[in-house]
């Protein structure tokens, strides 16, 4: 205690010493006062000034008011003696200069608050048994019914959880989390088909994936991620796994879920409740949840249409630089346009994005909406590297692949072929089957549509 | 109170450490009923008219009114509509008063070309002699002459007059009644002494940090961390604490960022969001230890008009992690140990202040309840959500204690009622002008302001002044 005094202070108030040495509040006090009364008889010369703390009756404009005064021990007696009752006297602190005013009093005891804002009560005199913070779940539940009562469900709010989605959220995570799983994968992998697969799937699973999908998505991503690629799933994404990435991909930009789903992937079930979160999305993104809603319409089919159909998304932002965000809009609808029943290879999407991208299954079955600024550097297929700063934007993959795609897609300009036409035969392309995937996962292109013609 | 039970042990700290330090429980709320359902609005839609709120108003209070004319002017007097006056008939009319005032700040005639007025200045007190009372009802209106005074009297009370209708079709008033407090249930306080403090205006973000020692205090006080044993074992025994509005200073409120150019303002944070933080950081000292409630105010970031719904939980995102943590609405209104507490955070009585001769914000607080209405002057000059079905300011049973928050000083009163009402009336100080703060004994009903300070360098000798 005494050394407190020696080596730092300025001043030790009450508080500060309670917490600092972990005491109750009245200890503290007590200790203060001890100190005080051995150094003043000690007389070592070191001038300890005093503030105290004095509580009482007082009438004030006919009122008796208690009063609740720190004063300096100059003005303890004075004080004192205009209150009719006292109720407290105690040591509030002690300093080694003279205070003019009462304000370092209160900064001293601001920061060490500060410091302990959890535990603010731990040593207290006062306990309160009704005083326990909420659990997680319980805040999600005031949540909820206060979602349901402000009729305007907020995607982003970090503890809110949309009514259709039954899990406790811990949103907070869940975006950290993810882009972590994911680039997780991605680190792991080199560009490869189904890593194009994952590409694709990734972004779309984290357009899709919002902050407000189930907590355990995250970290069940991660995992599932990670194992997905460490066990071999590239064969599998290779093979028949495509399709059903796709499938995940779609699924996770559709708010139904077909029951075919991810066999492959282990985060079956947390894809499901990203599905059910999609009702809760499509409210927020009109547009393209409403295409989406359309295009769940069709799932039955399609496994291949999924792939088709996401192809073709990715594919035709490729013509349409310009704009973000009508692009998978417009390609969506395209994809409803023109859906096959043949399955599709892989959405190459020319996606060459290496980085970043989808992982496969995992990334298909959370819809987490997100907007990352990633630079996607690729391989086009004339051998050039292309490096494009993509911003994916809340829909699945759209907002990337249209980004990918465009920059590929401006090299490929100086073909005759008109820029509109690209997507369409760009989809079509892709849907050609297995052995294009090679070419589709590099870059959509005019090329491809008159190779297959 | 607080200081006779703590004199015996008041300075029992002033002592070399002790082995066992006491702790106490706090003091437990045996029942708490929330009642502020009326003030909660679910579907806001403005697409209203609000005169539907004076036609309730007059259909809900007419037949309290009508009641009481009676009773006052025997129950042989006429009751009449404004459309069945005859000219010299004594009789009793009921109808909503009007009071046309000439300083009144009207909309229409600061955008009036012709007169090329520029906005008046805001002023205390917008009453002038040459106002005038009129009657309205469902119907039609009357200019009110004779025995009433009109400087007291604000638009929107609902009031039963008795006269007769002169030659020159106004309107001779000989006496008028109001609807008076309404009937009260039986207070079942608790049997020992149990508290609650109310605190109002603590105007965090004004910049100045006069009242933040202040407010430590307070804090310290209620936690059980200030104080000897004796007084620590006295705050123990509050049960809850609520903080009647302006928990924001109104600096915080400066707009001028929307006249600035965005680039200039793009960085800059707004001043509630700092202020709102540490709003977050005392809440949070106060939750650990007892259960508030929380009203907003008029700097506070809610809806304007009346009712005010509560400040949003995403704003404390750590006290509202406690679920002692309650916000709630303005005007408040909830039962707590048997005793029912309604309050607002002032509004109400301020604007009642700005058009209505009354000066002292206790002699309002007393008027609005012998009204029988929270707020009549809404929707006229405060803001006020276009109601239809209902009012819900109207007072439907007397509480037990009614107060009002952000009043220039402390002041209470014990009111009883013609049928045996007894409310306890409370204007909470502005804490940031006043440090002073309001503690209620549940078991009698008294009430005794706590006020903190600290020191400064301009003082000649200790800290006795009120407000610093």
């Amino acid at each position: 205690m005494q050394c407190f005094l020696c080596v730092f202070i300025l001043q030790v108030t009450y508080k500060w010493l309670s917490y600092t040495l972990g005491v109750h509040v009245n200890q503290a006090k007590q200790m203060l006062y001890d100190y005080v009364e051995r150094k003043r008889k000690e007389s070592s010369g070191a001038q300890l000034h005093v503030t105290y703390l004095v509580a009482g009756n007082l009438v004030q404009n006919g009122y008796i008011c208690h009063k609740v005064a720190v004063v300096r021990e100059d003005k303890l007696e004075a004080m004192k003696s205009k209150l009719a009752t006292i109720a407290s006297v105690h040591v509030y602190s002690i300093q080694k200069a003279l205070l003019k005013d009462s304000g370092p009093l209160y900064n001293t005891d601001y920061d060490i608050i500060k410091t302990n804002l959890q535990n603010c009560s731990k040593f207290s005199a006062i306990h309160c048994a009704a005083a326990v913070p909420r659990t997680l779940a319980e805040v999600s539940q005031a949540h909820t019914s206060a979602q349901i009562d402000s009729q305007t469900p907020n995607d982003m709010q970090v503890a809110s959880v949309p009514v259709t989605n039954g899990q406790v959220p811990s949103t907070a995570k869940q975006a950290s989390q993810q882009p972590k799983g994911i680039m997780g994968m991605f680190a792991a992998k080199s560009s490869s088909k189904s890593q194009d697969t994952h590409k694709e799937t990734k972004p779309e699973s984290k357009e899709t994936i919002g902050v407000s999908t189930a907590s355990s998505k995250p970290p069940a991503k991660g995992n599932t991620m990670s194992n997905f690629f460490g066990k071999a799933a590239m064969n599998k994404l290779k093979a028949s796994s495509e399709s059903e990435q796709a499938k995940e991909e779609r699924e996770v930009t559709k708010p139904s879920v077909p029951a075919a789903e991810p066999k492959l992937l282990p985060t079956t079930t947390v894809e499901k409740p990203g599905k059910k979160t999609e009702p809760v999305k499509i409210q927020k993104k009109d547009r393209k949840r409403a295409k989406r809603v359309d295009l769940s319409d069709n799932e039955e089919e399609k496994e291949a249409e999924n792939l088709k159909k996401k192809r073709r998304r990715i594919k035709q932002p490729q013509s349409d630089s310009s704009d973000n965000e009508d692009g998978p809009a417009s390609s969506i609808s395209q994809e409803d346009r023109a859906p096959t029943p043949s399955p599709e290879p892989p959405p190459k999407a020319g996606l060459e994005p290496a980085s970043t991208e989808v992982k496969a299954s995992t990334g298909g079955k959370k819809r987490k909406r997100r907007r990352v600024l990633k630079s996607k550097t690729s391989l086009d297929d004339e051998g050039c590297m292309v490096t494009e700063k993509v911003f994916e934007s809340e829909s699945c993959t759209d907002s990337e692949e249209e980004f990918t795609k465009a920059k590929p897609a401006s090299l490929h300009r100086q073909s005759t072929a008109p820029v509109k036409k690209d997507p369409k035969e760009d989809r079509r392309g892709p849907k050609k089957g297995a052995a294009t995937a090679s070419k589709a996962n590099k870059q959509v292109s005019i090329m491809g549509f008159f190779q297959k013609k | 109170m607080f200081s006779e039970q703590a004199a015996p042990t008041a300075q029992g700290l002033l002592a070399p450490p002790s082995a066992e330090p006491s702790t106490f429980a706090r003091a437990p709320v045996s029942t708490y009923t929330d009642c502020t359902e009326p003030f909660r609005l679910g579907q806001r839609s403005f697409s209203r008219q609000y005169a539907h709120i004076y036609a309730t108003r007059l259909i809900q209070m007419r037949p309290l009114l009508e009641e009481r004319a009676q009773h006052k002017w025997g129950s042989g007097i006429a009751m009449r509509k404004l459309c069945e006056l005859q000219a010299g008939e004594k009789c009793c009319v009921v109808g909503t008063l009007f009071k046309s005032m000439q300083l009144q700040p009207s909309i229409l005639r600061e955008i009036s070309e012709e007169h090329n007025l520029l906005p008046q200045p805001p002023r205390t007190k917008y009453i002038h002699q040459s106002d005038e009372l009129i009657l309205e009802d469902e119907l039609q209106r009357i200019k009110l002459e004779g025995t009433i005074d009109v400087q007291k009297l604000v638009t929107g009370t609902i009031l039963a007059i008795y006269g007769s209708e002169k030659d020159n079709g106004k309107f001779l008033v000989e006496d008028h009644c109001f609807a008076d407090l309404p009937r009260q249930l039986p207070m079942r306080g608790p049997s020992t002494n149990h508290f609650v403090l109310l605190v109002s205006g603590l105007g965090l973000g004004s910049g100045s940090g006069e009242s933040l020692l202040s407010m430590q205090l307070l804090v310290d006080v209620v936690t059980g961390q200030l104080g000897a044993e004796g007084e620590q074992s006295s705050a123990a025994q509050i049960t809850r604490v609520i903080l009647a509005g302006n928990l924001l200073s109104q600096s915080t409120q400066s707009r001028d960022t929307i006249n600035k150019a965005k680039y200039l303002t793009k960085k800059t944070q707004a001043a509630s969001v700092e202020a709102v933080k540490m709003l977050d950081e005392i809440l949070l000292q106060l939750c650990t230890s007892v259960p508030v409630d929380v009203m907003p105010g008029e700097f506070d970031p809610t809806n304007y008009t009346l009712p005010q719904q509560p400040l949003h939980r995403c704003m404390l995102p750590l006290a509202s992690t406690y679920s002692t943590l309650q916000l709630v609405t303005n005007p408040y209104q909830a039962e707590i140990d048997g005793v029912r507490f309604l309050g607002t955070s002032g509004q109400n009585i301020s604007d009642i202040f700005k058009y209505s001769s009354m000066d002292d914000y206790m002699e309002i607080l007393e008027w609005t309840l012998c009204v029988g209405h929270i707020s009549p002057t809404a929707p006229d000059t405060l803001g006020c959500f276009p109601f239809y079905k209902s009012d819900p300011f109207i007072f439907t049973d007397c509480p037990h204690v009614y107060f009002c928050g952000n009043a220039p000083l402390f002041s209470s009163k014990l009111l009883k009622g013609r049928d045996g009402q007894q409310v306890l009336l409370v204007t909470v100080p502005d804490f940031s002008a006043t440090q002073t703060a309001c503690l209620i004994n549940l078991c009698d009903l008294s009430c005794q302001p706590v006020s903190f300070s600290g020191f400064s360098a301009d003082e000649d000798e200790g800290d006795m002044e009120i407000g610093h």
